[in-house]
């Protein structure tokens, strides 16, 4: 069962075009993966699934509600963690979550206790967010993002910049997530998505090159690692 | 009305944890009241902008651009680290922001103006100059709320339309601008052909008007309730004031919805 379906997708910032008719649907539960190097439109569709910014055209509809018509019940129902530890610096761990859940209406302390338990922040409850080391920075920037209970979250690049320990400690949080809500991920990794993801759609240059299981990738292009299904995929195209 | 409240207490949280709050915001305008004073005694008086009565309205308008500049920090900061980008995806609307760093600046302009009150009543005291009745404080705390809401919403916008980098240096022309043009510590006739710009721009006619309510030497003559001068000045900074709460909202606005 869908819960994000998009039709022909379009964005263009003057001349560029960011998207070209993008479409596809993301299942009830899945952990969806969007693959592209650099400036592949990864980002600029989040961004308008999340309200962010204005698509040029076509259609999107989350959990039922139009993107054109009812973007503040969507809100509602999504969660977002930026390419950027999006947190307040001067607050405390404890004091961001307080404050996000408030945002939300979501103040129970039970369930933000659950959040400090899943993402082991007990320890730094009390610590400003601007002294954390940038693992726990993004980890309390996901936190922030499940305080709200969403039923669809967005994480763009969540590992961006980590070394190996804090990738896989985030990878261990992720995959715990699974099943439990929709979790739409952006990444230029390809291991990421490979170990992550249930299905991926591939961009380039804005545009949808295929949809489907890494594995499916791998037959397509007859290739024996996701990393050479992508390069036979994206290659003619890069440059 | 919660969503505002909640992110009201993060900005009061925010700016109480940054030493500038207390550096610009309380500390530098005692500084300079006790300066000029101090520049009046050895004077003898004879500069009758340094007078107290003259002197306080001009302060706690100056005091005001700082409230402005922690303002456009805060703005400009917060969307510099991403932080109000995820707040966009939330259910807060512009409104709700924008109130929410607005209130956050009344605060701080309040409390500015209650310390700067406080210090002239102690230099009162200490110069054992004749000081304001209470009626007239309290008038004079009155007629300053409009500048400061002009100073606070243009905080914020110059915060949403520069970044980290470009906010403080846009905040200094305009604290320059306020002290300068403003008459705060120097008489508008030195000002030569600036005298015009002065009563067209909202600086100087709040400084003015709080003289007249002080009972100031130099806005002698002038009685509150019949000065025209003064209401002039009034409208002067309420056009000022109701540019900056509009274009504030609607640049805000503008900006949730970028295509940046």
């Amino acid at each position: 069962m869908s819960i994000i379906t998009i039709d022909n997708l379009k964005k263009y910032y003057k001349k560029t075009h960011a998207l070209r008719g993008v479409s596809f649907s993301v299942d009830k539960g899945e952990l969806f993966g969007l693959l592209g190097v650099n400036g592949a439109g990864k980002t600029t569709l989040i961004k308008i699934l999340c309200g962010l910014t204005q698509k040029s055209g076509g259609t999107a509809i989350v959990d039922g509600l139009s993107l054109d018509t009812q973007i503040d019940s969507i809100k509602q129902i999504i969660d977002f963690s930026p390419q950027e530890s999006a947190v307040a610096l001067n607050l405390t761990v404890k004091e961001n979550l307080d404050f996000f859940a408030s945002i939300y209406g979501k103040s129970n302390q039970e369930d933000i206790q659950e959040i400090v338990d899943i993402f082991k922040l007990n320890d730094l409850l009390n610590q400003k967010a601007k002294t954390l080391s940038g693992g726990y920075k993004r980890r309390l920037s996901i936190a922030i993002a499940l305080i709200s209970k969403p039923k669809i979250l967005f994480l763009d690049e969540p590992t961006l910049g980590l070394d190996v320990l804090a990738r896989r400690e985030l990878w261990r949080i992720i995959t715990d997530l699974k099943g439990k809500i929709t979790i739409i991920l952006t990444s230029h990794y390809l291991e990421e998505i490979e170990h992550l993801c249930d299905r991926v759609a591939i961009l380039s240059k804005g545009a949808l090159v295929g949809v489907g299981t890494v594995d499916y990738f791998k037959q397509l292009t007859q290739s024996k690692s996701f990393e050479d299904a992508f390069v036979a995929l994206l290659g003619d195209n890069y440059g | 009305m919660a969503k505002t409240i909640n992110f009201c207490k993060r900005n009061l949280k925010e700016l109480l944890r940054d030493p500038l709050l207390y550096v610009f915001c309380l500390g530098f305008p005692i500084v300079m009241l006790a300066l000029f004073q101090i520049i009046n005694n050895y004077t003898n008086g004879s500069t009758p902008v340094f007078e107290l009565k003259s002197l306080l309205p001009g302060i706690i308008m100056f005091s005001y651009t700082f409230a402005m500049l922690l303002m456009a920090l805060i703005v400009s900061k917060d969307r510099q680290t991403f932080f109000l980008k995820r707040l966009y995806s939330s259910p807060m609307r512009a409104k709700d922001f924008v109130l929410g760093y607005a209130i956050v600046g009344l605060i701080i302009g309040v409390c500015q103006s209650i310390v700067c009150i406080l210090a002239g009543g102690v230099v009162a005291l200490i110069t054992k100059q004749v000081f304001v009745g209470f009626g007239r404080v309290l008038l004079l705390f009155v007629s300053q709320m409009p500048i400061l809401v002009f100073f606070v919403f243009a905080g914020i916008l110059i915060g949403t339309a520069f970044n980290d980098k470009a906010a403080p240096g846009i905040c200094s022309i305009l604290i320059s601008v306020a002290g300068v043009l403003g008459g705060c510590w120097m008489p508008l006739d030195m000002m030569g052909g600036f005298e015009t710009i002065c009563r067209v721009i909202p600086f100087y006619p709040s400084v003015y008007i709080g003289r007249v309510v002080c009972g100031a030497k130099n806005a002698l003559g002038a009685v509150f309730i019949f000065d025209k001068v003064a209401y002039l000045g009034l409208l002067v900074i309420g056009i000022y004031t109701v540019i900056s709460v509009l274009s504030a909202f609607l640049l805000f606005e503008k900006n949730m919805v970028s295509d940046n």
